[in-house]
């Protein structure tokens, strides 16, 4: 294994009954990358990060996490090593604020005791606000209208503000791998890059973090990453540099089908 | 030998009232990913409509027990065949956008409802009433064994029951519509098929069901009380669960395999503890239902669940 | 980031309310004959619409989040004159004390179904089981009573972890049905059973604190107290006690947990929580609470009985909660005052309460779910709605 990988996956196999979603799959996360996970709809990309994170347990294979195997895992131990993550279809509580949904990305870190929550309310203040700090920052980089409006219900704002919480709030935990299943959907051109360049600023300040793009927005792909992955039923048929995978075969007949 | 007779008969009927109402609790969580509560209250109603037609066919001099059977079940079943499409239409559908706690608690108080209105409303409610004996009260005699005639009746009433709705959901173009519902209803709609008109449907069909077997109940037990349909109705819904909730044959298992427990129970506890009060066997029946419940929350069979992550 | 700019005019706002409602409450109370209660309650609902057009709810709301200190002691201020106002009538304080004790097991019931979205149809039984272990410990025992009462809670806490399996499970109807299976069998067993009093119920002995007993009453000279001023000032004194907790367990990372546990189950696990300890503490605390509440009003009224404590009252208890206002506690003593005391005052009523409050919440789930009093977004601290 190499020390440079921070994540090996070795032919991880998910089969839901009849259908295989992921088939023998073998890539690796280089240590501080930014790798594109690319592949048409269907292929696998975000049941790759529903195993990686615990939610599914892969029917055979394995993904090691700095040597040790994730599979078998919880999604709360996996959590704890380091993985945070968005959702292709936004998660967020909606009747919670702004504050709640992000404050909770750094949940391993606060402190749950029943005494300290409800007895201790000035050294539970003191915490508090220390978080509303951190949030506060978080949000003047990818949203500075929302900073004013910090406790108000998720549910009143716009779809790119609610995937611009879900970023923050992955990012509350300070991870290691940060996994981001098509954070530019529905945006356009300029908030996608936008977006990009708020988690390169961020990512800038974290030491080493390693990011995992799911996305289908090719020029997002071509300016942020340094490298590619290409899945296509379940299998990694391509890999390399953004100029290498467009010009692979594989990859044109995946996304276009054979030439006539 | 006909004491075990008897016992084997009791859990028979048992296990037959109870699958009926399994099947109505599973077909509703089937098609609509509901629970209903009160469907246990439904067969009560049925069990009191078929009463108060007994009682208003006597009264019109119609005194045929064929013919009072007859009108009974036709009733019962009409009416709260309908009824069950009324709560479909103005409390099941309405609550099918929110969160399905929210049904859970609707068709809970519901079932109160239905429980307290006959309570209250029909005359003498709160205390049981005498179910009239429409069925012949003969013996057939089979070597060693005595049958009774109403009995072998009721049973083979219910199996016909269970088995024609199996017919009907399997067979039929109306149920592979259901099935189709139960499946994906998104998808039935795109189809063609009136969504509506068979979540309708589905819920008649439950609850006349239920309603069936209320006058069955009523006939085997010559009573009824308003207070019937809480015990059946949890009863129901642990068996529909124990098979697997949305699933037919598990619902029926699971309905015989509760009433099993329950008259091994009455057999042996008095065995076990001399002189105990027959109420007891109630506890028993919840105490079953709470252990199976710690034991295997999720049914012998899982439920079918599908999340989108 | 704290506002100080508290103009005097939201203080007033709230003290003119506290006094307007108190009197309110004080007539409601008071009132004897049905045509009184009836013109009461057109009142109410007339001063509730007219405060909506004019805006007067939003300003109280707001009035209300920037001072919650005042508020409550307002609320302890309003609840104390009652109480006063009342010294000699043992029936009206009797109903006050059901009211906070119910409203106590309530708060139980809100930690549990509103925050954590566990479903529990068993409140009544487990208020049932505070009662009762009030009464075996009270009469059989040397354990001083203020002990009894913390005992009482722990033992109904301790007797709902049976039920923690299934309630675990992700689907609330595995919740609801095992926790109706086990509300139901509780009554059904006490009654069976000579040893805890079967049908007729258990006396439970008067309330002993430091040797004195409440059941003598507070004399003072030339005052003719009931002696029910004591176990009204004693339940008032709980109440307030599980309000403060609740509360600040809901503007806490606990609460804050729970909510996001019940929200969304799969998100929250993938950051790190904990959904069967969460649930699990909803449960057992919530439970403790209905069981201190319990032990309290068995000795209150002296007696406790298993029909008072059946299915139909545990989804009584679950209809305050909801017509309160899922989730917002400051909701469950006016919803209490609705289903408990207007049955009493509206004498016709009465018989048909259970059939009228389950009507009540299938209305209210149908139209407006969130209840008289919607649940509001979580604010940890005052001074925090940032303008």
């Amino acid at each position: 294994m190499s020390p440079m990988n921070l994540i090996e996956v070795e032919n991880l196999t998910m089969r839901f009954g009849g259908l295989t979603a992921l088939d023998a799959l073998n890539m690796s996360v280089r240590q501080g990358e930014i790798l594109g996970l690319l592949g048409p709809n269907g292929s696998g990309k975000t049941t790759f990060f529903n195993v990686l994170t615990g939610l599914y347990r892969a029917s055979s294979g394995s993904i090691r996490l700095d040597g040790a195997d994730v599979i078998g895992k919880t999604p709360q131990e996996i959590y704890r090593s380091g993985v945070a993550r968005t959702f292709q279809r936004s998660r967020l509580s909606l009747s919670l604020t702004v504050f709640d949904n992000i404050v909770i990305g750094d949940y391993q870190h606060m402190q749950h005791g029943l005494l300290f929550n409800l007895l201790r309310r000035k050294a539970f203040r003191a915490e508090y606000e220390q978080y509303v700090e951190k949030v506060r920052d978080l949000l003047k980089i990818f949203s500075p209208p929302l900073v004013s409006r910090l406790f108000e219900p998720v549910e009143t704002f716009t779809m790119i503000d609610r995937r611009r919480i879900e970023v923050c709030r992955a990012l509350m935990s300070q991870p290691r791998l940060l996994l981001l299943d098509e954070p530019s959907a529905g945006m356009t051109h300029d908030e996608t890059d936008e977006l990009m360049q708020d988690i390169l600023q961020v990512r800038d300040r974290m030491n080493k973090l390693s990011v995992v793009l799911i996305e289908h927005e090719m020029n997002v792909i071509e300016r942020v990453t340094e490298r590619c992955v290409v899945l296509n039923y379940g299998r990694k048929i391509a890999e390399g540099s953004y100029a290498e995978i467009t010009a692979d075969a594989n990859v044109q007949t995946a996304y276009l089908g054979e030439a006539v | 030998m006909s004491e075990i007779g008897q016992y084997i008969f009791n859990g028979l009927m048992l296990g037959m009232i109870y699958a009926m109402v399994a099947v109505g609790f599973t077909l509703f969580f089937g098609v609509l990913d509901v629970i209903k509560f009160s469907h246990g209250d439904t067969l009560m109603v049925g069990a009191f409509a078929g009463l108060t037609a007994s009682i208003a066919m006597t009264a019109a001099g119609i005194t045929s027990p064929l013919l009072q059977l007859l009108g009974v079940v036709l009733f019962a079943v009409g009416l709260t065949g309908a009824l069950g499409a009324v709560i479909a239409k103005f409390l099941i559908l309405p609550l099918h956008k929110a969160p399905p706690l929210n049904t859970l608690l609707a068709t809970l108080m519901l079932g109160t409802v239905i429980r307290e209105a006959v309570r209250l409303f029909y005359p003498d409610g709160s205390n049981p009433k005498p179910f009239p004996a429409l069925l012949p009260t003969s013996s057939l005699e089979l070597g060693s064994l005595s049958l009774r005639v109403d009995n072998l009746i009721l049973l083979a009433g219910g199996l016909a029951a269970i088995a024609g709705v199996h017919f009907l959901i399997t067979r039929t173009k109306l149920g592979m519509a259901i099935r189709a519902v139960a499946q994906d209803g998104e998808t039935a709609r795109l189809m063609g098929i009136n969504f509506e008109a068979v979540v309708l449907f589905t819920f008649a069909l439950g609850s006349g069901l239920a309603a069936l077997a209320g006058v069955m109940n009523g006939l085997y037990y010559n009573e009824v009380n308003f207070n019937v349909g809480l015990l059946l109705g949890v009863i129901g819904f642990a068996a529909a669960i124990l098979g697997g909730l949305g699933n037919m044959y598990g619902a029926i298992i699971g309905g015989f395999l509760f009433a099993t427990l329950q008259v091994l129970g009455s057999a042996l506890l008095p065995a076990l503890i001399p002189d105990i009060p027959s109420a007891y066997k109630d506890v028993f029946a919840f105490a079953a239902v709470i252990i199976f419940m710690a034991w295997k929350p999720t049914g012998l069979i899982a439920e079918k669940s599908s999340e989108r992550v | 980031m704290r506002q100080t700019n508290k103009s005097p005019r939201g203080s007033l706002a709230l003290i003119a309310a506290a006094v307007v409602l108190t009197l309110y409450v004080w007539m409601f109370l008071h009132a004897e004959s049905q045509a009184a209660v009836g013109v009461l309650i057109a009142a109410a609902a007339i001063a509730v619409a007219v405060s909506r057009k004019l805006g007067a709810t939003r300003t109280m709301e707001a009035a209300v989040a920037e001072r919650p200190g005042l508020a409550r002691a307002l609320s302890l201020l309003g609840a104390l004159a009652l109480i006063a106002a009342f010294h000699d009538s043992h029936f009206v304080l009797l109903m006050l004390c059901a009211v906070l004790l119910f409203s106590t097991a309530c708060l139980g019931l809100t930690v549990q179904f509103g925050y954590s979205g566990v479903a529990n149809f068993a409140g009544a039984a487990f208020f049932g089981i505070g009662s009762y272990a009030a009464a075996v410990m009270a009469a059989h025992t040397q354990i001083p009573h203020p002990l009894v009462i913390l005992f009482s809670g722990l033992i109904a806490a301790i007797i709902g972890s049976v039920l923690i399996t299934p309630v675990l499970r992700t689907r609330g109807h595995y919740a609801a049905l095992v926790t109706i299976a086990f509300g139901i069998l509780f009554k059904t067993f006490i009654e069976v059973n000579d040893v805890l009093g079967g049908p007729q119920g258990l006396q439970v002995p008067g309330m002993k604190i430091f040797g004195v007993a409440l059941n003598d009453g507070i004399a003072i000279p030339g005052v003719e107290m009931s002696f029910y001023v004591a176990y009204a000032l004693l339940s008032l004194a709980v109440f307030a006690l599980v309000y403060a907790l609740v509360s600040a367990l809901e503007r806490s990372w606990i609460g804050l947990s729970m909510d996001v546990v019940r929200t969304d189950e799969t998100a929250a696990s993938t950051f790190g929580l904990h959904i069967a300890r969460w649930k699990v503490i909803a449960f057992t605390t919530g439970n403790f609470f209905a069981g201190i509440a319990g032990s309290l009003y068995g000795m209150v009224s002296g007696f406790v009985a298993p029909n008072n404590f059946t299915f139909a009252d545990s989804l009584l208890m679950l209809s305050i909660v909801i017509l309160g206002g899922l989730g917002n506690i400051a909701g469950l003593i006016p919803a209490a005052l609705i289903v408990l005391v207007l049955p009493e005052k509206l004498q016709f009523i009465q018989e048909y309460r259970f059939l009228l409050f389950a009507a009540l919440v299938i209305i209210i789930l149908l139209f407006r779910p969130q209840g008289l009093l919607p649940r509001k977004t979580r604010i940890f601290f005052r001074g925090e709605t940032s303008k």
